[in-house]
Formats: C-alpha cells, structure tokens, sequence
C-alpha cells in the first residue's frame, strides 16, 4: 500500500425509512488512526450514519468502505468493525467475562488465546475483580468500561460509539472523556463517535462532522468547526454566538442591517445576504467614546448582566439587535444596566456565515 | 421513600405509625371480598375432597365417613391407573411442547410488529379464548370427523378419508387449539419486553441471526416459556372436556377417569385421592418453576418486590 486507505468511506449514502429521509447523500473519509465525532441535534440522522457503518441499517443508496472494501451491503457480523451502545446494551444473563468473551466465542476464539485476550480487555479498562459480576451490579461509568472491553476485546478496525457517555453523570462524563482519548491513544484504532454534546465533540476529537436534517455539513478539526463555521446552523449549534443580519459590500467588508460597516473576509459575492457570527467571549465592552480604533465596533446599551462567577454576561441592545457579550477575568463592576457602552472586536474574530 | 427526618418532631413518629396502621386496614378491606370468596369456594371444597380421599366406599356405593384409611391411595398404584396418569402427562407434555413451537414464532412475529398492529393481533388471539370452550372442541370435532371438511379435503387429495377422531391425535390437536393462548400471552409479554439493542449487540459481536437467537432472546424470554409451559401443561394434565369429546374410550385421561369415579363408578374416595393427588403434582410444578423463573438466572430486570421502603432496592456499586 503507498497510498494511506480511509477507515471509513462514505460514498453518496442516502437512508431513508418510508418518507423519511434519514441521511440524505453524504459524503465522509474518515482517517485511520482517527478520533472522529459526529456531532448533530437529536434526529439529524447522524446515529443511523453510524448504525450504517456498524450494518445495523442498511443504506438506501450510496456506497460504504471501510478500509477500501465494500461492506454497504454487509450484515453486521461480517463487518470488522464493533460498536459501544447508548445504554451500553450488555447481556444482562450473563457475567463481565461473559460479556467481553461474546465476540470471540463467536468466532471461535478458544483456549489460552481466549483467556489472554480478555484478561487483557478486563485490564485496559481497570475491571480487574469485577469479573463474575452480572451488569445490573455495576454502576454505569463500570458499565461503560465493560461496554468498551466487550467491543476492544475483537481487535476491531474501527469501534463506533453512540453518544457513549450520555448516561453518565457530569463528572464522571469528564473523567471518561480523557480516558477514552488516552484508550484511543493507547489501542491506535479510529474511533467514530456519535454525540449530541458539541462541547464533548469539541474536547475529545480530531475532527468533527456536523449534521442536521440528513445532511453532512461541515467536516473539520475543532477549531476550524469553532472559528471558521460554514453556515449559520453551525456557528449557532457549537457554542454560543451572535448572528448579526448583514449583506457582504466588498471582499474585506459587510454592511450590518443597522447600517454599520463591519471588516470581515468573505469570498461571497457583493449583495449576498449573510450573518456575521461574533462569539460572546470574543467581544470586549468599553465605556462609550474610549474604544480603540483597531478592529470593530458597535455601539449600544446596557440591557441586562448575569453574573456567573467565572465570567460576566453583558447583553447590549444595539439598535433592534442583541449583541451578548461575555467577559472573563474582570475585576469590580465595571459596567451596570443602562450604560452607553460600546462592543469591540478584533479583525478576524467575527466570522461571515452563509444563510 | 419517607423523609428522615420531618422537622416538626412532635407530630413525627406517632403520626408516621397512626399513618401506617391506616393503611394496613385499606390494604385488608380491598383483600377482603376476594379472600372470602376464595376461603368459600376454593378452600372449604378442596378441604372437603381431602377427607373424602380418607375415606371408605361401601359395597353399595356409598361413601362412608367413619374409619378412616389410604386405600384410595393405595388404588392409585394399581397399573391401569397408572397407565392412565402416565398417559395424561405423556399428552400433557406434548401439548405443551407443541403449544410453545407453535406458540413461539407466532408471539415473536406479533411482538416485532409496530405498537398499533400489535393491539389489533392480539385481540385476535384472545377471540378464541373469549368463544365457548365447549363450543371450540365440538367444532373441532365436526373438522376432524370422517364426514367434515378435513377428510373431504384428504380424499380429494387422494389420501382417502382420514380417521384420527376418538384417537390421541384428535385430543392433542384439540389441547393446542385449547390452550395455545395460554402460551402465546405470557411469550408475547416476555418478547414484548425484550430490548432489541442486546440482539444487534449480538450480531455485532460477529453472531449469526440464529446465533443471536440462541444466546441472547431465548434466554432473555425464559420467564415467559416457563410461564407459558406452567399455564398450558396444568390444564391439559387434568383435563376433561377436550379428551372426553374428541378422545373416546380409548383415550381415558385422568380428569375424566376422576369424573368416572365421582358420577358413574360412585368411588368419592378414589376420585378425591386422584384428585389430590393431580393437585399436589401441580403445586410441586408451579413451585419448581416460580423459583428457576425468579432465580439469579432468569435475566429479567431486577424485579420489584413490594412497594415503599420496606426494600429499597439495592445501590449500584460506587465508580472508584
């Protein structure tokens, strides 16, 4: 092999259920090697996007790769790949080590090798004494590493995993979002991940694709998702941000809907109607009439502060819009309701995004 | 769950017992109309029938109470009856075990379907079962007959006419017919239950479809192929009706060798003793199943056993 061959390639997949189109002709190489998420609201078909690659759900159209070798029509079990299931789906008749030898039992896996590849499963997860446990006796972060041990186990090409750690409680959905990337590190195989939590997808992958209503429509690393998104679906979906009406004038500029003129890079055409995407944490307030020249700005009023202990949301009333400023690190209480402030940004922070 | 602490202490504990006093007394008003019942009809005879199973038929056919003795146990051993008893569970278990092959996929199929075309399926299970039982077995018995349209079908077909009524096929048939409800709802339930996701964990744990049958629903139904097995083999072993009408003389089962014994032999305490015996037999059944049924192994969802605080079910183990 001289060329690197993608895990996983999707090619024109389109699945649809009755009317319904679930995944409407997307197109996606995922790397070898890669930490990849799909990240979408509930029912933007991103699970069925995995159920597919998995064979859970056959594609309706379009074609299905993985490591170069079609498998769109594939039942699961003659797919290399294994997946981790939302509710972690584990054999409830049967022990730990049950679990974990499942797919080896079924491909006749026997004797010491057995034995050796599932201690070492139980190990990698830190499961060690928990073997003859039934999963109803574990709590879930303990489910979710028997959930994990069970797909590993197979040495799969590429383990899928459907919004992995959603039923787990905040704190040990943080303890298991490092420990998945340091396993992840550790096993060297390409990790799909389904989540509806863009600021898990944001901390733990690669790169993340972004779906909504079927489509695919945005594939890039984190910050590039963040800072550079393509539409307005995107910027408003991972984190939060203010959508400013405005019409592109030039290459280097846009007109806001309240006549401001704002620089901004754009390669769409001039009179293209667009939002500009400002991040809260990215503007600064300053007193009125003490604004730097540098960058933009746009003034306004005071509406209303939430304090939040590490930060200070500010919301500015600018003309008819809202512009919310978050501010980090401040010191007193700079600004109170109803004073003429003005928002500043740096060239290059606010984003133009199409509609 | 009660509040451990509720913060006006005087009205605490003696307002929490008065509370739990009241409720005890709801809890044996509701039970009362039910438990009567019971106690009149269902325990007074099965204790009647008890003491007559000690009893001693006199030479003219009458049923002497005084000097009590097992003889009627003792007749129980002689071969005919035994032959008999070993009948009627042989019949018993086939029906059983045809119940559940049939029963099975039928349930399988109406559990997989879409949840307003299940409700519509099972009503049609249950028509059956709501008809006239009688009136079940006597149509049977007009299908299977030489005349009905089943032998006509057979000679058509060149098999010439067809005789298996008054033979122990006519009852078998006419026992699945019976009961076959009586296994389809208690699978339907368990299936019904079943979590799908374990099935395609299964197949993508590399198992075939038929592999992931075998490992993952049937055990997780089991529940509901014990309780469908109890339900249709406890019927058929004391059954009288269906062997009477489609089984002729030559199938004497043991409910209607005890129905012989009470109307025309006039033996009560023969017929009290088979019958407690069949009693018993069914109790050591039922109790052998209810505990595989509950046991560590069933794969159920942690049952609930009562209500309240009483058992507070146990805390999952805490993540180190």
């Amino acid at each position: 092999m001289t060329e690197a061959v993608a895990a996983v390639e999707i090619d024109g997949v389109t699945k649809r259920f009755g009317d319904v189109v679930a995944v409407d002709n997307v197109d996606l190489a995922i790397d070898d090697g890669e930490f990849f998420a799909l990240l979408g609201p509930s029912g933007c078909g991103k699970t069925t996007t995995l159920r597919m690659i998995a064979g859970l759900d056959l594609p309706t159209t379009g074609s299905l790769r993985i490591f170069g070798e079609e498998v769109g029509m594939a039942p699961p079990d003659r797919r290399p790949v294994n997946t981790v299931f939302q509710a972690y789906a584990l054999f409830p008749h049967m022990s730990v080590r049950q679990n974990i030898e499942f797919g080896l039992r079924m491909r006749r896996v026997k004797g010491p090798e057995l034995s050796q590849r599932v201690a070492e499963a139980i190990a990698m997860v830190r499961l060690a004494g928990m073997e003859d446990r039934r999963p109803d006796q574990l709590s879930g972060g303990q489910q979710q590493r028997v959930a994990l041990a069970r797909a590993l186990v197979n040495q799969p090409k590429v383990l899928l995993l459907d919004e992995p750690l959603g039923a787990l409680d905040l704190k040990l959905r943080q303890e298991m979002q490092q420990e998945l990337k340091a396993l992840q590190r550790t096993v060297g195989i390409t990790f799909v991940f389904v989540t509806h939590d863009q600021e898990e997808a944001l901390a733990m992958s690669e790169r993340i694709g972004v779906m909504s209503e079927g489509r695919l429509l945005q594939v890039g690393t984190p910050r590039e998702i963040y800072e550079t998104p393509a539409s307005r679906f995107v910027a408003d979906f991972i984190g939060r941000t203010n959508l400013l009406e405005a019409s592109v004038e030039s290459a280097g500029a846009v007109r806001l809907a309240n006549g401001a003129r704002i620089e901004a890079e754009t390669s769409m055409a001039a009179g293209s109607e667009v939002a500009v995407s400002l991040r809260p944490e990215r503007a600064r307030l300053q007193p009125r009439g003490a604004a730097s020249a540098e960058g933009s700005s746009l003034d306004g009023d005071v509406r209303d502060i939430t304090y939040l202990g590490h930060a200070v949301v500010y919301e500015v009333a600018v003309g008819p819009m809202s512009v919310e400023v978050r501010s980090e690190g401040e010191v007193g209480q700079p600004f109170a309701v109803g004073d003429e402030v003005t928002v500043n940004w740096d060239r290059g922070a606010a984003a133009v995004v199409a509609d | 769950m009660q509040p451990a602490n509720r913060p006006p202490a005087s009205t605490g504990a003696s307002g929490e017992e008065a509370a739990e006093v009241a409720k005890r007394r709801q809890g044996m008003l509701l039970a009362s109309p039910g438990s009567l019942y019971l106690l009149i009809f269902f325990v007074v005879p099965l204790a009647l029938i008890s003491v007559y199973s000690f009893a001693t038929r006199t030479s003219t056919g009458r049923t002497s109470l005084s000097g009590w003795n097992v003889e009627s146990y003792r007749a129980i051993g002689d071969d005919v009856i035994v032959g008999i008893i070993g009948r009627s569970a042989w019949l018993a278990t086939l029906t059983t075990a045809l119940c559940l092959a049939v029963g099975y996929p039928f349930a399988y199929y109406i559990a997989t379907r879409p949840r307003h075309l299940r409700a519509v399926l099972l009503v049609l299970v249950m028509i059956p079962f709501w008809t006239n039982g009688l009136v079940r077995v006597f149509a049977i018995r007009f299908l299977l007959g030489s005349n009905g349209p089943a032998s006509a079908l057979s000679e058509s077909m060149g098999f010439g006419t067809f005789r298996i009524l008054f033979t122990p096929t006519a009852v078998t048939i006419g026992m699945v017919y019976s009961f076959l409800t009586l296994m389809v709802l208690p699978l339907y339930v368990a299936l019904e239950r079943m979590d799908w996701s374990l099935t395609e964990a299964a197949r993508d744990l590399y198992a075939s479809g038929s592999k992931a049958f075998w490992k993952v629903t049937l055990p997780l139904t089991k529940s509901g192929i014990v309780a469908g097995s109890v339900l249709v083999f406890v019927p058929s072993f004391g059954s009288y009706v269906v062997p009477d009408i489609l089984g002729g003389a030559k199938t004497l089962l043991v409910g209607s060798y005890i129905a012989r014994q009470f109307r025309d032999a006039r033996n009560y305490p023969l017929g009290a003793a088979l019958s407690v015996l069949l009693i018993v037999a069914m109790l050591v059944a039922v109790a052998l199943n209810q505990r595989s049924g509950s046991g560590a192994d069933s794969g159920d969802r942690p049952r609930r056993r009562g209500r309240g605080r009483a058992h507070a079910e146990p805390e999952p183990v805490a993540a180190p």
